[in-house]
C-alpha cells in the first residue's frame, strides 16, 4: 500500500496545485477516521469547482488532467464522447464532489476511481496499456474498499494455444467436487448459489435422455443404475451467444475462451436466450462472497468480483488456464473423467482423445461447434 | 402516383443493398473445428508457458511407453517404510511362522477375487522391495503401472495417451501424469460411494 | 424564427388543452400519474435489489417486460395499417383514424423502450449501446437492428403527425410532397419493425419454439388485428367523450382490417398447432407445456386456453357481417381479441421459448408483486403519454387549437 508514486490515474477535479504529498499516510491501513485525522480536511472552494467544471467541459484546449488521461486514447468515438457527457458530468461530479468535502482523500480516491471505471470503454477494444490502466484502477479499488490486495492479471491468449475439453462419462461418478472447486475459483455468488457446472444424473439404459435425468440429486453417489454427465458453457467456435450480444460484451477469444466484460455487459440476457446448452448465468442480485472466502488470484475476464446485473460464466478459468493450469474443475476431479488441453498441440493428451476415443458432442447438429467432446472408455 | 412510385423503387433498391452488405462474410474460416485444428496445428510451434512450476516440489520421473514420454511422480520416496526389506529381514514364510507382531493388518485385498489374485500376484515374498510380473519378472516400484498393464491393457493404453488419469500441474507442458496408484489404492482399487462434495442447491424446496 | 414563435406557442397552447378539461378528464390523469408513480416506486426497488425482486431465473431468463414488449411492438406496427390507406391510397375514411394511430404508435414504442430499460440489467451503462459511443454490434445482433428500426418508427411517428398538425395549427394545409415519402417510409419500416422483432427470436436455434419460419408473418398477422382492435375501441372513447367526429363508415373500414388480419392469425394458428402436434418432435415439448403442461407443470395452462377461446370467439363474431356491423358487439369483439392476442403474443409466446430449459428442465415462472407493478406503471405511461398527444392533435384537429400571432 505504501507506493508513493501513484499507479492508478487520477481525475484531479478539484485541486490541479495543491495534491498534497501525504499518500503514504494512508498506508495505515486504519479506517478513513485514523487516515484523516493526520491530514488536513480538503475543502473545495466554489472557484475550484468551476474551474474544474471549465477543464472537464473544454478539456482538450486546456491543459490535460486526469479525465484526458484516461479518455484519451486512439479511438476517436471515445473523444466524441467525452466532449458529449463531459457537460452531463459535472452535475454528478458537484454532487460527488460535495460530498467528499469533508471525507477524506481515500473516498475521494474511490469516487475517482468509480467514475473512471464506469465511463471506460470495452475490454475487447482496448489496448495492453488501457487494460493494464482499468486493472491496475480495480485493485486499488478493491485495496480501498476492503484493505486486502489482489492480484488481477489481464493475461492475454497465448500464440498458438486453441483450448479443448474432453469429458468421460465412464468416469464421472457424479462426486460435484468440480462445482465444488468451481464455486470456490471463481467467486461466485454464494447466496443465489450459482453454479456454472450442472451434473445430470441419468439412468441406465435410457441413453443420454436430459429430460429424465436429475441435475439436483440428494444422495450419496453414484448411486446404483446410474451415471453421471457434466454440462458447463462448451465455448463453442461459433458462439451464438456472441453473435447476439447487441454490445460485444462478450466474444471469443484468440485461445477459444469465450468471455464476457462484466463491466460493459447491459445485463439484456439476450445471450441466456441464444445459449442452447444453459452455460450462462445471470447476476440476480449483488454476488456476496465472504470476504475470507474470496479467491485473490483473478483475472479481469475471469473470476473477478461481480456485480449485479451482469452476465457470467465459465472461462474455463482463464486465469489458470492463461497461466499454464488446468481449470478447477479439471484438478478436483476425482475420478480423471475431465480432460484439458491445446487443441492445436499434436502431442496434446486432448489431441490424443480426439483421435482416438469414440467423441460426441451435444447438440452439434446446431452448428455451434462446441469445443466440448464426451466420451467413454 | 408517378412520384410515390419512384421513391418506393429507391427505397427497395435501398433495402437490398442494406440487406446484401449486412450479410455475414465468413469466407475465410474453417467449415468445422476438426478442420480449424488440422490446420492450424501444422505449423504448430509450441507454447511458452510450462507447467513446470506447478510441480516443483514433486520428485518426477521421466518414462517413454510406446510413442508417448513423460512425468510421473516418483513413488518409493512417497510409501511409509520403504524399503520393505528394512522390515522384512527373512523370507516370508518365516516371518509369518515366528508370532511376531502383524503387520499390514489393516489391508483388505478387495482387488479381482481370490481366485485370481492374492498378494503374492504382485508381491514378491522372496524380495519384498521389488513387484513381481505374473510371469516372474521383477517391476520396480516407481513402475507400478507395468504391474497393472499386464491386466488392465486398455486402461493403459487410454493412460498412455491421456484419456484415463490425470495431469500433474496443468495442461501446459511438459505432460505429466499421475500414475495408476496415486489415485487407486491398489489394494482396494474402487472409489467408493459418498456424498457429494457439495448439492446442486441447499434450498430443500427445489429438490424433487 | 417565426416558425420557432409558432413552435413555442404550440407548446404553451397544448399544454393549456391538456391541463384543462372534464372531472372524467382529471380522474382519468390523476389515476394514470397514481399508477405510474407506483411503477416507478416498484421500479425504484428493483434499481436497489436487483433483478432477483422479479420472478425470473437463470432458466427463464425474460419475463413479463420482454413479453409486453413484444406484443407492443405489434401495436405500434399497426398504425401502419391506417397510414398506407390514408396518405398513399388516398382513402378519405381513415383520415381521423389515422393521426390517433399514429399518436398509439408512438405511446407504443415509448413502453416498448421503456420495457427494454426495465428489463436490462444494467440501465446506467445502458450508454454502451449508443453507436458511436459505445460499441454496436450491427449487423451481427439482431437486438441493435431493433434498437435502429424502433427508434427509426418513433422518429417517423412523431414527424409525420407532428408536421400535419403543425401546419393545421397555423391554419394552413399540409404538403403532400412533404410527407407522403416519409408516410410511404413508415410503410415499409412498420413492417420491418415488427418483422425485426419476430426475428429476434425467430434467429435462435436454442429455443425450438420460436425458431421457425412462421413466427414472422404471425407476428405480423396477429399485430394487424390487435393494433388496429385498439384503434377502434379508443376512436370510441374518443367519439362518446370530445367532439372529435370519428363516422361509423371509418370504425367499419377498420374493422374490416382486423377482420382479415384475426383471420389469417387463426390459419397460421391452425398451421402451427398441426406441425407441433400431428408429428410430434423433441421440439415440440414447448408447445406440450403451453398448452397441456408437462410433468404437471400447467401454469399457462388457463392463461393460453382463454386466449385462444377469445381468439376463435372474436373472429367468429368478426366474421359475420351482421354482428360485425353492430357496434357494441364490434367493441366487445375487439376487447377480447385485444387481450387474447395480448396474451398469445406476451407470455405465451416468450415464457414457453424456455421451458423446458436446454436440457429438459422444467422450471415454471410467476411474475413477481414488483414486477407487475412496473409493467402497470410502463402501461399507464404510455396510457398518459397517448392522451396527452391526442388531446393535442384532437384540439388542433377540430379547430380549438390555433395559432393567434
Amino acid at each position: 500500500m505504501s507506493d508513493n508514486n501513484k499507479k492508478w490515474y487520477s481525475l484531479n477535479l478539484n485541486s490541479r496545485q495543491k495534491q498534497p504529498k501525504t499518500s503514504s499516510s494512508c498506508g495505515c491501513g486504519k479506517t478513513e477516521g485514523g487516515c484523516n485525522s493526520s491530514q488536513p480536511v480538503e475543502e473545495l472552494s466554489a472557484e475550484d469547482f468551476l474551474e474544474a467544471a471549465v477543464n472537464a467541459s473544454i478539456g482538450e484546449e486546456v491543459k490535460k488532467d486526469g479525465f484526458d488521461q484516461v479518455f484519451d486514447v486512439k479511438m476517436s468515438r471515445r473523444n466524441a464522447f467525452k466532449q458529449l457527457t463531459a457537460s452531463l458530468l459535472i452535475g454528478a461530479g458537484a454532487v460527488s464532489s460535495c460530498t467528499s468535502v469533508i471525507s477524506s482523500d481515500e473516498s475521494k480516491e474511490k469516487s475517482q476511481i468509480d467514475w473512471e471505471e464506469q465511463f471506460k470503454g470495452n475490454y475487447k477494444l482496448m489496448e495492453d496499456d488501457e487494460k493494464k490502466g482499468t486493472v491496475e484502477r480495480l485493485v486499488r479499488s478493491y485495496q480501498l474498499r476492503t484493505g486486502k490486495t489482489i492480484s488481477l492479471s489481464s493475461k492475454n491468449a497465448e500464440k498458438d494455444v486453441l483450448f479443448g475439453y474432453a469429458f468421460n462419462i465412464s468416469k464421472c461418478q457424479g462426486y460435484m467436487d468440480c462445482v465444488s472447486a468451481c464455486v470456490e475459483e471463481n467467486n461466485q455468488d454464494r447466496d443465489s448459489q450459482m453454479q456454472y457446472i450442472r451434473i445430470h444424473e441419468m439412468k441406465d439404459g435410457k441413453g443420454f435422455n436430459f429430460n429424465e435425468a436429475d441435475d439436483n440429486y440428494y444422495h450419496e453417489v453414484p448411486a446404483e443404475g446410474h451415471f453421471y454427465m457434466g454440462t458447463q458453457c462448451f465455448h463453442c467456435d461459433n458462439p451464438p451467444c456472441v453473435e447476439v450480444c447487441p454490445v460485444q460484451a462478450t466474444w471469443r477469444e484468440e485461445d477459444g475462451l469465450v468471455v464476457v466484460d462484466y463491466d460493459w455487459c447491459v445485463g439484456c440476457r439476450y445471450c441466456m436466450a441464444a445459449c442452447p446448452y444453459d452455460g450462462r448465468r445471470f447476476n440476480w442480485s449483488k454476488p456476496e462472497v465472504p470476504e475470507e472466502e474470496v479467491n485473490k488470484d483473478q483475472h479481469y475476464l475471469g473470476n473477478r468480483m461481480r456485480k449485479k446485473g451482469v452476465v457470467e460464466k465459465c472461462t474455463f478459468c482463464v486465469q489458470r488456464s492463461r497461466s499454464g493450469k488446468d481449470p478447477a474443475c479439471v484438478e478436483a476431479c476425482p475420478t480423471g473423467a475431465r480432460v484439458f488441453g491445446n487443441l492445436l498441440d499434436p502431442d496434446s493428451t486432448i489431441r490424443w482423445v480426439l483421435e482416438n476415443k469414440k467423441v460426441f458432442r451435444l447438440k452439434e447438429d446446431l452448428g455451434t461447434e462446441p469445443k466440448f467432446w464426451y466420451y467413454m472408455d | 402516383m408517378n412520384k410515390s412510385n419512384r421513391i418506393i423503387q429507391v427505397l427497395g433498391v435501398l433495402f437490398l443493398i442494406i440487406l446484401v452488405s449486412s450479410c455475414k462474410h465468413k469466407e475465410d474460416e474453417y467449415h468445422s473445428i476438426t478442420d480449424k485444428i488440422r490446420a492450424k496445428s501444422k505449423n504448430y510451434h509450441g507454447v511458452t508457458i510450462s507447467s513446470e512450476k506447478y510441480f516443483d516440489d514433486i520428485k518426477m520421473m521421466e518414462i517413454t511407453e510406446g510413442e508417448h514420454t513423460f512425468l510421473i511422480p516418483e513413488r518409493k520416496s512417497q510409501i511409509k517404510s520403504f524399503k520393505c526389506t528394512e522390515c522384512h529381514t527373512k523370507p516370508l514364510h518365516k516371518l509369518q511362522t515366528e508370532g511376531v507382531q502383524k503387520a499390514h493388518w489393516d489391508i483388505a485385498l478387495k482387488h479381482a477375487d481370490l481366485n485370481t489374485m492374492n498378494c503374492i500376484t504382485c508381491h514378491n515374498g522372496e524380495n519384498m522391495d521389488e513387484l513381481k510380473s505374473l510371469t516372474g519378472n521383477q517391476i520396480d516400484f516407481n513402475k507400478s503401472y507395468k504391474l497393472c498393464s499386464q491386466c488392465h491393457t486398455k486402461q493403459f493404453d487410454d493412460w498412455k495417451g491421456g484419456a484415463h488419469g490425470k495431469n500433474i500441474g496443468g495442461w501446459a507442458p511438459p505432460r505429466a501424469a499421475m500414475t495408476c496408484v496415486n489415485c487407486h489404492n491398489p489394494h482396494k482399487p474402487h472409489f467408493e460411494t459418498r456424498w457429494p462434495a457439495r448439492f446442486n442447491t441447499q434450498k430443500i424446496i427445489d429438490r424433487k | 424564427m417565426r416558425r420557432l414563435k409558432v413552435f413555442k406557442s404550440l407548446i404553451i397552447d397544448s399544454f393549456d388543452v391538456i391541463s384543462h378539461g372534464s372531472r372524467k378528464y382529471h380522474i382519468w390523469m390523476a389515476f394514470l400519474t397514481f399508477v405510474m408513480l407506483t411503477g416507478m416506486y416498484c421500479y425504484s426497488i428493483q434499481l436497489e435489489e436487483g433483478l432477483s425482486v422479479t420472478g425470473m431465473s437463470d432458466r427463464v431468463s425474460w419475463g413479463l417486460y420482454i413479453s409486453n414488449f413484444t406484443f407492443l411492438v405489434g401495436v405500434a406496427a399497426a398504425a401502419v395499417m391506417l397510414v398506407m390507406p390514408t396518405y398513399v391510397l388516398k382513402d378519405i375514411d381513415f383520415k381521423q383514424a389515422v393521426l390517433i394511430g399514429e399518436g398509439l404508435a408512438v405511446a407504443a414504442l415509448i413502453m416498448c423502450l421503456a420495457f427494454v430499460v426495465a428489463d436490462m440489467g444494467g440501465p446506467s451503462v445502458l450508454w454502451h449501446m449508443i453507436p458511436g459511443i459505445g460499441v454496436f454490434n450491427f449487423p451481427n445482433s439482431m437486438l441493435t437492428w431493433d434498437v435502429l428500426v424502433l427508434n427509426g418508427y418513433l422518429f417517423l411517428n412523431i414527424t409525420i403527425p407532428f408536421y400535419i398538425l403543425f401546419r393545421h395549427y397555423q391554419g394552413k394545409e399540409s404538403k403532400k410532397s412533404v410527407y407522403v415519402p416519409g408516410a410511404i417510409l413508415s410503410v415499409f419500416w412498420a413492417v420491418g419493425i415488427h418483422l425485426v422483432t419476430a426475428f429476434l427470436y425467430q434467429g435462435l436455434q436454442a429455443r425450438p419454439f420460436w425458431n421457425n419460419a412462421l413466427l414472422g408473418p404471425r407476428f405480423l398477422a396477429s399485430a394487424f388485428a390487435a393494433g388496429p382492435a385498439l384503434i377502434i375501441l379508443i376512436l370510441a372513447v374518443i367519439r362518446s367523450s370530445t367532439e372529435f367526429k370519428v363516422e361509423d363508415k371509418t370504425i367499419k373500414k377498420i374493422a374490416m382490417v382486423v377482420t382479415i388480419a384475426a383471420q389469417i392469425n387463426i390459419i397460421m394458428l391452425i398451421s402451427e398447432l398441426f406441425k407441433e402436434f400431428y408429428a410430434p418432435t423433441h421440439h415440440s415439448e414447448s408447445a406440450y407445456y403451453l398448452f397441456f403442461g408437462l410433468d404437471g407443470k400447467t401454469a399457462l395452462l388457463p392463461w393460453i386456453w382463454t386466449a385462444i377461446s377469445l381468439n376463435v370467439l372474436a373472429t367468429v363474431i368478426l366474421t359475420f357481417h351482421k354482428l360485425r356491423n353492430n357496434l357494441k358487439v364490434l367493441y366487445f369483439a375487439c376487447a377480447i381479441l385485444f387481450v387474447a392476442i395480448w396474451i398469445e403474443k406476451g407470455f405465451g409466446l416468450i415464457i414457453p421459448g424456455f421451458i423446458p430449459g436446454p436440457y429438459g428442465k422444467i422450471e415454471e415462472y410467476t411474475p413477481s408483486g414488483i414486477e407487475i407493478g412496473v409493467t402497470l406503471g410502463i402501461w399507464a405511461l404510455g396510457a398518459l403519454v397517448f392522451t396527452i398527444l391526442a388531446k393535442t392533435a384532437i384540439g388542433i384537429e377540430t379547430g380549438k387549437l390555433r395559432y393567434k400571432g
